[in-house]
């Protein structure tokens, strides 16, 4: 009787456990609740088991295989012992110590393919998109579909890619389908029920303020919001980053700057509402997305304390602005080769050279169209006070059609190459975008790979030749490296189970976890009985 | 009363990766659900097919069972056709015009394909009733798009994914084809003194998921289990054939049929 009354208490208190607003606000520890591990964007944990001096006694715990992944881009949720990992229309549940699957929901006949780079978590829901952007609600214990509901057509040229980010109550989830014509837009659902709250386009509506820097192709301009972007709790904003504008390599049939494409918007949680803009690229050319996430950071600027949000962008700049006031503070240039623009001018406006667009022979221009930078996952470590960036030194040929444009038959007007290359982790000083050190990587420049640093002084970084690579913080020397013996399309992640602390990544088909050696404990197996019905 | 057994009679099981199946759809063919192309091809059937593979398409002597093989080994519509057309193997090839054709892979549709994209005889609305009543008792186990139980797979999509005639197997037979494999009924003594009961999912020689009577997941290494005690068949009342009417049988089916995560219509 004692027993039954003590498994009851211990059912509901685990029952009850429930991800909330306050927890998620918290950041990173023992659980990862949100894509890049806090609403900020750091990718940063405080655990420290696994340290600067230790690191060297890391070994592989456990291997997942999805089965039939071939690019995984997914960066796992983590929530009580629990990884969450998705694969395009499905969704795993790992066990954390093991890796065994727990359970697994797929949707196989979702009407388009392509990446999908996490999922989301919320009271005891786990949240993704399908590609054809339906938001999915499932059961974390059992994945149970509880509701999905479709928040765009398909057919409009609107794809889903990214992971939701989930606050206070509102899922929030972006578009993709930029390079072949669509309307990008942001959108709130309902953690509850996945109805629309709010929708914010990020190109203005004809006769709207702003559809004076477009052509008649507006209807269409793009402005993908295809990555997670990041949300200040105190001032009850989210900031996230747009996509090119389309056609991507024809600007002659788009004149004008071209709002909001390739910018940051900060916009009201509450209600979608635009607090103000940034545009990095205006009238980009090049398929220069602004992707890659704002990251927020409170420091001081020419010996005065700020609120900033941090962006290295695609297009070669590495840029501080006030996150309060969409004030620019600063550009520093990001890799040492960009022949597009000297420099940033005092408003923050690209100050572009002669004779940089596309062409029919082709325009050889740096940064390559993947770009100076991409959405591979970078880290801010509060220890150091640095910013870890993978960055690209490569160039290409930018070439431009004068065929038509015709939406959502995936023409982009265009065409660029990526050509060699070299990767480099750079740490940046955000007080000054100056570089504290760099990390320069053999390789292709293929990599998609992404960054986690810790409170132990350890960056985790994938490299582009298929490593898992660990890196003292402080100083950018190399500590551990492991070959996963595939491409790293996606960023590691920290978590914590039973005090031992583990670092996991997808590579391109599989999931691996790392964690401190141990020596092997034979385990007896307990009595088992059959009992036969 | 045993407490297993008072599990056993709540618990209901069908098969683990009935929200996991797989259909290729790809044909526009008008005859695909349309009750006149099926009933003709039902007739074709009969006459040129039923030999082989059984009139109810679960396969003969010489011909493979094709509801089953839908399942491993789905076909497109447009691949029915051809093997139809061209024979396959030992299978000879037909003469039938492509209208008769089409009927026929219509009601090779009808048989293998989802339920929920074939027409399906039976009520919905009174099924509804009895999936979430207590004589049929399904809901506490199985649940539907967030609402039953957790115990027992998940039926949000089984129409979705899984032709109307394992749907009605699964609920008559369900101890057949270790359906109820990742769902047995377990008992779980851990070293510390704590008992959990549920069904265990994914057991192996060194950890066990266990999904408790609330539906909370309990991760549990073998290193810390005492005594495990686990059914060696399913959790799932076997009676149903004798327990439901024939009309209760098929209106059941017909509000299962309908569970399908992509279709606007589905609902609890």
């Amino acid at each position: 009787m004692i027993r039954i009354a003590t498994l009851s208490l211990l059912l509901i208190g685990s029952a009850l456990a429930q991800v909330r607003h306050e927890d998620i606000a918290q950041g990173a520890g023992q659980n990862w609740l949100t894509y890049a591990g806090t609403y900020s964007g750091w990718r940063y944990s405080p655990l420290n088991q696994i340290n600067a001096e230790n690191t060297r006694n890391v070994v592989p715990k456990w291997v997942y295989h999805v089965p039939g992944a071939r690019g995984l881009q997914s960066s796992p949720i983590v929530y009580q012992g629990v990884l969450y990992v998705t694969a395009p229309n499905s969704v795993y549940a790992l066990d954390g110590r093991s890796g065994r699957l727990i359970w697994r929901y797929a949707d196989p006949r979702a009407k388009s393919q392509g990446p999908n780079r996490g999922a989301a978590i919320w009271g005891d829901k786990i949240y993704f998109t399908t590609t054809d952007n339906y938001l999915v609600a499932l059961n974390r214990h059992t994945g149970a579909l509880i509701f999905n509901k479709q928040y765009a057509d398909v057919a409009k040229g609107t794809t889903s890619t990214s992971a939701p980010v989930i606050a206070k109550g509102k899922v929030i989830v972006g578009s993709s389908g930029g390079d072949s014509g669509m309307r990008g837009f942001l959108m709130a659902l309902s953690a509850d029920t996945g109805e629309e709250l709010w929708k914010t386009y990020t190109i203005p509506a004809k006769g709207e303020k702003g559809s004076e820097t477009w052509g008649d192709l507006i209807d269409w301009g793009g402005g993908a919001t295809w990555l997670s972007g990041t949300y200040d709790p105190a001032l009850n904003t989210l900031y996230w980053t747009t996509g090119n504008p389309w056609p991507d390599y024809n600007g002659s049939v788009r004149p004008g700057d071209n709002l909001y494409s390739c910018s940051l918007l900060a916009l009201d949680l509450d209600t979608g509402k635009m607090k103000w803009y940034f545009q990095f690229t205006p009238h980009d050319t090049h398929d220069w997305d602004a992707q890659s996430w704002p990251v927020l950071v409170d420091t001081e600027i020419a010996g005065k304390p700020r609120k900033i949000v941090l962006h290295a962008n695609r297009n070669g700049f590495f840029y501080a602005l006030d996150r309060v006031t969409g004030e620019f503070l600063r550009a520093t240039q990001l890799i040492d080769k960009v022949t597009w623009a000297k420099g940033i001018d005092a408003k923050g406006r690209p100050m572009e050279l002669p004779n940089i667009e596309p062409n029919a022979e082709g325009n050889w221009i740096c940064p390559s169209v993947k770009g100076a930078t991409n959405w591979m996952g970078q880290s801010y470590n509060p220890g150091t006070g640095l910013l870890y960036v993978l960055t690209l030194e490569q160039c290409g040929m930018f070439y431009r059609s004068a065929q038509q444009p015709q939406p959502m038959k995936n023409f982009s007007g265009g065409g660029a190459t990526e050509e060699g290359g070299q990767v480099i982790l750079r740490a940046l000083d955000p007080k000054t975008g100056k570089r504290a050190w760099e990390y320069p990587m053999t390789g292709l420049g293929r990599m998609w790979t992404g960054t986690v640093s810790t409170a132990g002084g350890v960056i985790f970084s994938g490299d582009d030749d298929g490593n898992l690579l660990a890196l003292n913080a402080k100083n950018g020397k190399h500590l551990w490296h492991f070959n996963v013996g595939e491409m790293l399309t996606a960023s590691p992640i920290t978590y914590s189970i039973d005090g031992k602390q583990y670092v996991a990544i997808a590579s391109a088909s599989a999931v691996f976890a790392f964690g401190l050696f141990e020596p092997a404990v034979p385990i007896e197996q307990p009595v088992i009985e059959i009992k036969k019905k | 009363m045993d407490t297993m057994r008072v599990l056993a009679l709540v618990l209901f099981a069908i098969p683990l990766l009935a929200q996991h199946g797989r259909y290729l759809s790809d044909s526009k063919n008008a005859a695909i659900g349309d009750p006149q192309a099926i009933a003709a091809g039902t007739k074709l059937f009969m006459g040129s097919c039923a030999g082989c593979h059984g009139p109810d398409g679960g396969g003969g002597a010489r011909g493979p069972n094709l509801v089953r093989r839908s399942l491993w080994h789905p076909l497109s519509d447009d691949a029915i056709f051809s093997v139809i057309r061209n024979g396959v193997a030992d299978m000879p090839p037909t003469k039938l015009s492509d209208e008769q054709t089409w009927s026929l892979v219509a009601f090779i549709h009808a048989l293998t394909g989802p339920a929920s994209t074939n027409p399906v005889p039976g009520d919905p609305t009174a099924g509804k009733a009895i999936y979430w009543g207590a004589k049929a008792g399904c809901s506490n186990c199985h649940a539907v798009r967030g609402q039953g139980g957790s115990m027992g797979p998940d039926l949000s999509n089984i129409g979705g994914s899984r032709p109307l005639a394992v749907i009605r197997e699964a609920i008559v037979e369900p101890a057949k084809d270790l359906y109820y494999l990742g769902n047995e009924a377990a008992t779980v003594e851990l070293k510390n003194g704590q008992t959990l009961q549920g069904v265990a999912k994914n057991r192996s020689n060194y950890s066990l998921q266990l999904i408790d009577t609330k539906g909370t997941l309990h991760l549990i290494e073998m290193r810390n289990v005492k005594k495990l005690t686990v059914s060696d068949t399913t959790p799932m009342p076997t009676d149903f054939a004798k327990r439901l009417s024939r009309a209760e049988l098929r209106d059941l089916l017909a509000y299962l049929a309908q569970q399908d995560v992509r279709s606007k219509e589905s609902a609890q």
